[in-house]
């Protein structure tokens, strides 16, 4: 039996495409654009941050292969759609690569104050595959606002450490408020892939300010890595 | 006096060798440097390893030191790289 053809006709999925082409499309210019700064310098700082893009492309990529399976397939959740594993592990890499993007946006704010110990990356790992595995066994919207919620947590309490130490050198940076935005939005965009209802009728605001973020962090790397 | 970060002390090393018209041998180098000879070696290591700079001798037998393309674009971009580094907290 050929699949329900709906999707075709959605405007929703239109803008699925638009917005995860927008996405992907800013991380890999930020991750490509970075590329030659950080071959020159050797800086452990740009390599994270290049990393978190790079993950966030990939993240975005899958959240939007999940989108497509959900609408062209008629299912509410991914992971009732079970030939070969596929939303299972579509949701598995999702979360791996979400989770790790995240962490590693974090990990490139706070490398030195943790001594350089590059170890505490692997740990990160462990905890997004933690995230991952729990996202795909443990199917209940409580478990999954409990993850979304620790991983806020985590990184509110990183940024407000780093923030203050911006404070104490007396710099004027919108940085934080920024990365602030990312993340509550980023969860956002995690919370619409495990719980399809719950923001259903703000999507299109989660959308435009999702996107309207990274086009003003890709802004900010090619206004300081000279590009046009 | 401020400590320099590394990057600063590579700059550093780049800009005597460029100052010096792009020919200089070790031991001026290592006291135009600013640095003690331990430090000066794992960073004369590093800077050969990332091919920023390159070893020739001459008939003689003495060493020069001068930069490579890539030892040039350094300190054409050293300026761009703190900004980035400042500009995201990195």
């Amino acid at each position: 039996m050929a699949p329900p053809m709906g999707y075709l006709s959605n405007l929703g999925f239109g803008a699925e495409v638009i917005y995860s082409f927008v996405i992907i499309v800013c991380s890999l210019i930020v991750y490509f654009e970075t590329k030659e700064l950080y071959e020159l310098s050797s800086h452990k700082g740009i390599k994270y941050f290049r990393q978190a893009f790079l993950f966030f492309a990939i993240a975005y990529f899958f959240r939007s292969f999940i989108k497509f399976m959900l609408d062209y397939f008629n299912i509410r959740r991914i992971l009732d759609f079970a030939p070969m594993m596929f939303g299972p592990l579509s949701l598995f890499l999702f979360m791996y690569f979400s989770s790790m993007a995240v962490f590693y946006l974090t990990y490139s704010l706070m490398w030195k104050k943790w001594n350089n110990n590059s170890k505490k990356i692997y740990l990160f790992h462990a905890i997004a595959l933690i995230i991952s595995i729990v996202s795909i066994f443990l199917i209940n919207p409580f478990v999954y606002f409990g993850l979304n919620i620790f991983l806020l947590i985590f990184v509110v309490i990183i940024f407000y450490i780093s923030h203050q130490d911006q404070k104490k050198r007396k710099r004027k940076n919108n940085l934080y408020a920024i990365y602030a935005l990312l993340f509550i939005f980023w969860i956002l965009n995690v919370i619409d892939i495990l719980i399809p209802d719950f923001i259903q009728n703000i999507q299109l605001f989660i959308y435009l300010v999702s996107s309207g973020i990274f086009l003003m962090i890709l802004y900010k790397v090619l206004k300081k890595t000279g590009s046009n | 006096m401020k400590k320099r970060g590394k990057l600063e002390i590579i700059r550093d090393i780049l800009s005597v060798i460029k100052e010096d018209s792009n020919l200089i041998k070790p031991t001026p180098l290592l006291r135009k440097s600013n640095i003690s000879s331990m430090r000066f070696k794992e960073y004369f290591s590093e800077l050969l390893e990332k091919k920023f700079i390159r070893e020739s001798t001459n008939k003689r037998g003495e060493k020069f030191i001068s930069l490579t393309d890539k030892g040039f674009k350094f300190l054409e971009r050293y300026k761009t790289i703190i900004s980035f580094i400042e500009e995201f907290e990195l």
